[in-house]
């Protein structure tokens, strides 16, 4: 797996995950909110240098998170470009690419248990209306933990296929994929009572 | 145990599985179809099957883990997209609208012990997996490029094609895995019915 | 509340694993039928065909199997009622160490077993480095687990029970899914390291033969039991005879 996290030592990297988002979600509904007026492009410009600078991250990686969500930007244009004036579809696209890119920013500067710690905590006020948070972080934890375990499986099965000269078909690498998956799970939910999980 | 929801081990390793397994469809090269680079593009079969195989609360719980990852910054989206910048571009809404659409397909198809029967999930699919997701996802690309619904409804056409083959595709694997390996549709009610697995039981 | 936690490494007497008259059934098939024995022996192999009941057997001991009839006790508790403490002294190792693992390094795998034991940060982190020294895996502490290889998998899900310090350590074919290195690797250590009592079921009769003590399963009930070359002989004899 790419990990989206570059390591670093700015001002963004020291500050906590939690007010991180907080803080990012501010910007966003201020660029929002700004929407179609005209200073809501520059608004979102000033944003994203000084955040990329607060980073320490230069032109290049700006360059590349944009780059990133080419697609994104098609879709955005696609959808409005058939309706819009152009120079309306171009200046929405360009906004919301301010956001998403800003948005990058607290990825490109946390590290993923950090990010998980914080929802954690941001989750234990709600133990009192019933939410388990010891049981979302397990979720979590073993999520991470399953995905190359899952990985493996469908290797295994592609293989298998090739082996017997079958033609990858979605449905018949989908059943295998599954079965053996919900398998998985069982033998996990077993080794996890017998560890004493509750 | 007085809490409304409550998840076994056995629905929490199923949930893990499921998150796992929509992650996985989103890797490059894992999956057998047109390998097309546009995020989203077979995940949101993993979150049809999700809602038909786990039921309603732990198909769209297993939908959110996934979601939580990739806000968390995993690159877990096809395409290795992922961070918290896909929850706040204009796909936001269709990723919520997942949550709740596999909650929504959970409901209409609700199988249990039964063989879960090819309209009920080809309807479920539909609704779930396409009313829902539009119906939550282009209103959120409306107001987050402050362009007119209607007009956002109708660019979204262009992705119903594709959908409706993944509704296909959904009811097919569903029909075929009820034959494979008919424990998978076993919900942990059904489970505390039968003395089977006693394995199941960890509450105290 | 507060577990047993005198004397937990060095080699401990064996507990007394009681049945009497045990059934289990899986709806109407019977997994295992009136099963009465009383072991209290520091290696005991249980063998057996696939599906003759020797993992159910096992299952039983930390309570994963609950018994459909009989009585049931393992070091004078019941599994069954009391499920939390039987967890704590009984660890349970399975074949597939990929099923195991929960935790996404191999450091907070050891240290998950320990949660909600009442020790602090600190005080799981200098067990989870011993435990890790211990297994030769303290290089690979913070390596993602599923990294490892096949032996290290099965060495790390080894060490993750015992670091809680169980009394009785169940291996369900721990070497089954391994190669001969590790096999020998896991078995020399299960045999002749291992300070904990040991239910090792297992198809390698060789492991089998260095037990102090045997049973043999078929069909569900036990058929066989006592010294080790004794009872492989006559397993031998009854798989060449039909």
């Amino acid at each position: 797996m790419i990990a989206l996290y570059r390591p670093g030592t700015s001002l963004l990297h020291r500050t906590p995950a939690g007010l991180k988002v907080v803080l990012f979600m501010l910007v966003s509904l201020a660029i929002t909110v700004a929407g179609s007026t005209p200073w809501a492009l520059p608004l979102a410009l000033v944003f994203v240098i000084v955040g990329y600078l607060l980073a320490g991250f230069g032109a290049r990686e700006l360059a590349r998170q944009v780059f990133a969500v080419r697609w994104l930007v098609l879709f955005m244009l696609v959808a409005q470009i058939i309706f819009l004036p152009p120079l309306v579809a171009v200046g929405n696209a360009a906004r919301v690419l301010a956001v998403v890119v800003l948005a990058a920013l607290i990825t490109l500067t946390t590290r993923i248990p950090a990010l998980l710690d914080a929802i954690d905590r941001a989750l234990r006020p709600l133990r009192r209306v019933g939410v388990n948070s010891a049981a979302v972080g397990l979720l979590l934890a073993m999520t991470i933990t399953t995905i190359p375990v899952i990985a493996g499986f469908a290797a295994t099965i592609r293989e298998a296929q090739r082996a017997r000269g079958a033609k990858l078909r979605l449905a018949t690498f989908a059943v295998p994929l599954l079965v053996m998956s919900l398998k998985h799970s069982d033998d996990l939910a077993d080794a996890l009572a017998a560890r004493g999980v509750e | 145990m007085a809490r409304k929801v409550r998840f076994e081990l056995r629905d929490l390793t199923r949930i893990a599985v499921f998150s796992a397994i929509i992650a996985v469809l989103g890797l490059p090269g894992a999956i057998p179809i047109f390998g097309s680079p546009v995020p989203i593009v077979v995940q949101n079969l993993g979150m049809m099957l999700a809602g038909v195989v786990l039921g309603p609360w732990a198909g769209a719980a297993a939908v959110l883990v996934f979601e939580v990852l990739v806000f968390a910054g995993l690159p877990l989206l096809s395409g290795g997209h992922g961070g918290a910048a896909v929850f706040f571009g204009p796909t936001a809404g269709y990723l919520i609208g997942w949550v709740v659409g596999a909650f929504v397909i959970g409901l209409i198809v609700n199988t249990g012990t039964r063989k879960p029967q090819w309209w009920r999930v080809a309807l479920g699919c539909v609704v779930g997996g396409i009313v829902v997701v539009y119906g939550m996802g282009i209103p959120v690309l409306a107001w987050v490029l402050s362009a007119p619904i209607d007009k956002m409804a109708l660019s979204n056409v262009v992705y119903l094609p594709g959908d409706v083959i993944k509704v296909i595709v959904a009811t097919v694997i569903s029909l075929a895995l009820w034959r494979a390996y008919p424990q998978s549709f076993v919900r942990t009610a059904a489970v505390t019915a039968r003395v089977e697995e006693p394995a199941a039981h960890v509450s105290y | 509340m507060a577990p047993a936690q005198a004397a937990q490494s060095q080699p401990q007497s064996p507990s007394e694993i009681f049945l009497d008259a045990v059934s289990v059934a899986f709806g109407d098939r019977h997994a295992l039928s009136r099963v009465s024995v009383t072991l209290n022996h520091r290696r005991i192999g249980v063998i057996g065909s696939n599906g003759s009941g020797k993992s159910t057997f096992a299952r039983l001991l930390n309570g994963l199997v609950t018994p459909t009839s009989g009585t049931l006790r393992v070091s004078g508790l019941n599994p069954v009622t009391e499920a939390k403490e039987i967890r704590r002294r009984v660890g349970f190792i399975f074949s597939n160490p990929d099923a195991q693992i929960v935790m996404p390094t191999v450091a907070e795998d050891v240290a998950f077993t320990l949660r909600g034991r009442g020790y602090t940060r600190a005080e799981i982190a200098v067990r989870v480095t011993a435990t890790l020294e211990r297994y030769g895996l303290a290089a690979h502490a913070d390596a993602p687990a599923h990294n490892l290889s096949g032996g290290q998998k099965q060495l790390l899900a080894l060490s993750a029970i015992l670091v809680g310090e169980p009394q009785i350590l169940v291996a369900d074919e721990p070497t089954a899914l391994l190669d001969a290195a590790n096999t020998r690797r896991i078995g020399n250590y299960l045999l002749d390291e291992l300070p904990q009592q040991l239910v090792l079921v297992t198809h390698d009769l060789a492991l089998a033969a260095r037990c102090d003590h045997v049973l043999r399963f078929s069909e569900g009930r036990l058929v066989d039991q006592g010294h080790p070359a004794a009872v492989i002989d006559r397993y031998a004899n009854a798989v060449e005879h039909g």
